[in-house]
This record gives structure tokens, sequence and C-alpha cells, in this order.
């Protein structure tokens, strides 16, 4: 208990220093939103009347508290230059960018979890080596790259398949459930096989570990076969490290999504941000950042929760090493 | 009496080379390792080379000739403006070159001070630090490309600070179990006990000790910036337009995908090539420098 205390403030702590960090960087921005807004040859007037109706000549401490203030009450503000809440919009990317990394978590663990499992437990060299390039190069791919290969092999018009749409969101959004859902494969797809690479060298480097430990002797010894052992015991003893890694890798693709959703032009969190920004949409950025960090900060404190509770051995070793 | 100490720092100085020596052979002798050494060896020489020299000009863009097929004088062809492309590659080695050094250069740097730091005998500085860099870890590197790049707008700077922060924290959450372990040695309580101050015990005792993993993981690190550089500068927030960059090339290559569709394959290889060369050079290097797998370096 005391570690879920303990850990809770820490996440308290970091979500109060990341909101400091974030408001700080946003209004060193040369060339405020309230110039962007009245154009480039608008009167000095005018934009000190955008100022003061947005609030941004008022003290950077009072913005900051109420901006906080806001957050606390659910209220992301409006954006400057749409006028409509934060919140809404962001619900509406969020309902592409989720489904988005979720098949492409589904992906990643058919893909990382099946060939780390058999890179494991060959015994044949080539077939090792085989997985070991695989797991390499795969990693290596930049996520652009990846996705613009899948394009020229499956996309619709360019690709050599043609089979599946590489550009774009259907308009009526989830109503839609088939060409929503085909819209997501590719994306996915690209997410899903890079960091499919990634969780095998750790699926790999995890029941490894596991494989040369005492545990498995004993499971052996008890008459199980080498495969048999790693299946019903070892995947379960990898489980509190495979969690850890699947947890921050989840949060590391809304990131990772940014560059996909922009090439397969999808109105999610990621893409949206990114216009945002262009568009200096000062409080629209300050607040989907915020979103966003808090994001992580949360998935990193469930995981650590759930790995602690996931494997026991981590209470005793911590209680153990403070004595 | 200053003969045998005249001998001894002559030792350590042959030592230190031998050991270097000795990493460098056992990385060659292995085929991956190879392999490693020969890419990034080509990466250098050719950012070197793209300084005073490349095909054609950089800016000689020629409106007769845009998107041209590979020819004698355009071994790549041209892309939209009529600009080399092969030309343009070899010109972003040396940006990419860049930023990898200086991102790895400040991780090294920010995740060594924060190692210490952590370690430190200074509770309340070690407790602030550990709690610090648990906050700030989960924080990705895109992230913080964004926060910065409002007030600094696209730069290279952006990519470099932003890597060098988040690589700098993971560096230290992995260095810092060996640090803790060098910090609470016997050798180190007996230099403490002759009066050793806190920086002479980071500097001879907790950072040679830490060594392996760091170059270990700053070589990884040098092959995510590279990634880091397409990804961010794809996204507007990286290397600036008239930069030459891998992630530029690919990024304008993007943009005209339906209609030349293989001018996307060169900049994305070479990025890929170069990151599995830097991956690999840490994989070896990490059995290279550590005496239990590299019997040799337990004779020097």
């Amino acid at each position: 208990m005391r570690f879920v205390i303990q850990r809770f403030l820490l996440f308290v702590a970091a979500l109060l220093a990341i909101s400091v960090v974030i408001f700080a960087a946003l209004r060193i921005l040369p060339g405020d939103v309230a110039s962007v807004m009245a154009g480039l040859n608008a009167p000095p007037e005018r934009v000190a009347q955008l100022r003061s109706q947005m609030g941004l000549d008022r003290p950077l401490v009072v913005q900051y508290f109420s901006w906080m203030g806001g957050l606390l009450r659910g209220n992301f503000g409006t954006s400057l230059l749409t006028g409509r809440s934060i919140s809404s919009t962001v619900a509406m990317r969020a309902s592409v960018t989720f489904p988005l990394i979720v098949l492409g978590l589904v992906v990643a663990l058919a893909i990382g979890l099946t060939l780390g499992v058999v890179a494991t437990l060959t015994t044949r060299s080539a077939v090792r080596s085989a997985f070991h390039f695989v797991a390499i190069v795969g990693g290596a791919i930049p996520a652009l790259w990846g996705g613009l290969l899948l394009i020229l092999l499956f996309g619709r018009g360019t690709g050599l398949l043609g089979i599946l749409p590489s550009q774009g969101f259907p308009e009526a959004g989830w109503s839609s459930f088939g060409s929503a859902l085909a819209s997501l494969v590719l994306p996915a797809l690209t997410v899903g096989i890079i960091d499919g690479a990634s969780l095998m060298r750790y699926t790999r480097s995890a029941l490894g570990d596991v494989m040369n430990s005492g545990y498995m002797d004993q499971a052996m010894a008890c008459g199980y076969t080498r495969r048999q052992a790693a299946l019903k015991v070892g995947l379960r003893l990898a489980t509190p490290q495979l969690v850890s890694v699947v947890g921050l890798m989840f949060a590391g693709m809304i990131t990772g999504v940014m560059v996909i959703e922009n090439l397969f032009a999808l109105p999610g969190i990621g893409a949206g941000l990114v216009t945002d920004l262009g568009n200096r949409d000062l409080i629209a950025v300050q607040s989907e950042l915020f979103m966003l960090a808090a994001f992580f900060l949360l998935v990193g404190f469930l995981v650590d929760l759930l790995h602690r509770f996931l494997d026991p051995r981590l209470k005793h070793a911590v209680q153990g090493g403070a004595q | 009496m200053t003969q045998p100490s005249g001998k001894v720092s002559k030792n350590r100085g042959t030592k230190s080379s031998n050991k270097f020596a000795i990493v460098l052979r056992s990385i060659w002798r292995r085929g991956e390792g190879k392999f490693a050494l020969i890419v990034l060896a080509l990466w250098v020489a050719v950012s070197l080379i793209s300084l005073v020299w490349t095909p054609q000009s950089l800016w000689a863009t020629d409106g007769y000739h845009v998107w041209a097929k590979p020819s004698a004088a355009h071994w790549l062809g041209t892309d939209g403006t009529g600009a080399d492309v092969f030309s343009w590659l070899m010109a972003g080695a040396h940006t990419n070159l860049f930023i990898a050094i200086l991102a790895v250069i400040f991780a090294g740097a920010l995740g060594i001070l924060l190692m210490g730091a952590m370690v430190s005998r200074n509770s309340a500085l070690s407790n602030v630090s550990v709690v610090a860099v648990d906050a700030l870890i989960s924080i990705p590197t895109v992230l913080i490309a964004l926060i910065l790049a409002v007030p600094m707008g696209a730069s290279v700077a952006v990519i470099i600070i932003a890597c060098g922060i988040g690589y700098g924290l993971n560096l230290a959450r992995i260095a810092r179990p060996q640090a803790l372990l060098a910090a609470n040695s016997d050798y180190v309580a007996s230099a403490l006990s002759y009066g050793a101050s806190g920086f002479s015990v980071m500097l001879y005792h907790i950072l040679p000790n830490t060594m392996p993993t760091i170059m270990v993981q700053l070589s990884l690190s040098a092959g995510t910036a590279v990634l880091a550089e397409s990804g961010l500068t794809y996204l507007g927030v990286g290397v600036p337009s008239g930069v030459p960059s891998w992630g530029h090339s690919l990024a304008t290559s993007v943009k005209f995908i339906n209609v030349y569709p293989l001018t996307v394959l060169w900049p994305g290889l070479i990025v890929t090539v170069v990151v599995v060369a830097l991956n690999v050079f840490g994989d070896v290097l990490r059995d290279a420098v550590d005496p239990v797998t590299n019997p040799e370096l337990r004779e020097v």
C-alpha cells in the first residue's frame, strides 16, 4: 500500500512538473496566436484587442492557474482558431487514434510473442539467426518508410496489389464500420510490424532468462518437455516483464502514430496536434500536449502497479533491500 | 624512485591503447561486427567528402529535367526541382552524422551527470534526481521535441536537445544499478577513507565501472537519433527545408509517391542500413567490452 501511495504521489508531481514545462515553453513562443489570427497586416490595436479577449494579457501566473483550474474541472478550453471546445475535438480524434493503436498492438503482440517464443525454443541456428536478423532490421525501419512500402505494396491506386485504402478516414466515421476498419488496416500493420520486431527481442530475452533459471529445471523434473515447460511455466514467469514492455509500447504508440496518421491522412490525435502546432493554436496545443503527457504518465503508473501485482517477488526484494 | 613511477604511467598508457585495439579487433572478428564497422566508416567518409564535394551542386536546379531517370550525370535521377538526388543523399550524411554525434554527446553528459546525482551520498540530491528521472522518463522524445518546437520552430537543435534529454534520462536509469554497485563497493569505501572527494570517486571509480554500459547505450541511442530525425523532419519540427538530411529526402519524396514511387526507396534504405549498423555495433560492443565474454580483456 505504501508503494501505491508513493507511486501515486510521483505521478501527481510529474503531472504538475510537465504542466509547468508545457506552459512555460508555449509562452516563450515568438509571434503569438493573436497576431496570427489578426492577419499579416492587422493594426496593433486589433492584435491587442484579440489578446485581451483571449486573456493573453493577464499575468502568466493567473493564466496558468486559470488553465489548471479548467483542467481540474474537465474544461480544456476552446480553440482560439475554430472556437470549438478542445475536449470534443480531442474526443473525435481519439475515436480514430485509439482503435488504431489497439489494432497496432494486436498486430505487434501477434508477431512479437509468436516469433519471440519460436526464436527462444528453436534449436536450429539458421532459424535463430534468421529471427535475429528480422528483429534487428524490423526495429531499424523508419515508420514513415515502412508505411510507404506497405502503401506501395497494398495501397489502392498506387500499390502493386491495390487492395486496401491508403488515404483518409470515412466522413461518417465508425457508423460506416467496414470502411473505417479498412482504412486502419495498413496504418495498424505499419505500427504493429515495427513494434512487433522489438517486442520479439524483449520476449526472447525475458523468456530466455526464465529458461535458464531453476524454475525450468524444476518444471522439467516434474515431467514437462522443454516446450511444455516454456509455454506453461516460462511464459507465465516472463509475463510481468512483458507487461511492462507492452504497457510502455502502448503509450509510445500514441506518438509513433503521429507520423503514421499524417502519412495515411487520418484525422487522429497525432495529426491533429501537428496541425494545431502549425496554426499556432496556443490553447489547443497546450491542452493537447498536456493530455498526451498525462496519458503517458498514467500508463506508466498503472504499469508499475500491475508489474508489482503480477510479481510478488518484487515486493519482498524492495523490502529486503530497505532493511 | 622516479623510474618505477614513470614506468607505471607508461604501462598505463599502452594498456589503454591495447584495450581499445582489443575491443576493435574483437568487433572486427565477428561477421556482423565487420558489417557495422564498414557501414559506419563509410558514413563518416561520405559525410566528410560531402562537405567539400558532391557530384552535382546541391543548388543546381534544372527545370527541364525534373524527376529524371538515373543517368551518368544524375546517378539516382533528379527530384521535383531538377536537383540531383544522389548529391542530396550524400550531403544528408553529414547532417545526420552531426545530429547523431551531438545528440549522443548531450545524452552522455546529461546521463552521467544524472547518474552521479542519483548515486550521490547527498540524500536530498539523490532523492530528487531519482524522482525527477522516474517522472520524466515516461515522456517520449517526440513529445519533448514538439514542446521545444513551439518556441524554437523547425530546427536541427530541436532534434538534438529532445534526443539528448530523452536518451540522457534513459541512460541514467539504465546505468544506475551498476553505478550503485560501484558506489557501495569496498574500493570506494577505502578511497573515501583516504579523503577522496565525491567528484574524484565519480571520475576514477564509478565512471570507469559504468563505461561499458554507457558506451553500448549511447551507440544504440545514435541509431534512435537517426530514426527520430526522419520522423521529426517529416512532422515539420526537425531539419528545416533547405538543409540536406535523409529525413528530408524521405519526407519530400513522400509527397510524390503516387507519381514517382521509386524515389522513396533510397533515403529509407540508407536510414535502415545505418540504424541496423549502429544497433549491431551496440550489440557486438556489449560482448567486446565485457571481460566475461571477451577473455582477452582480462589479460591486459
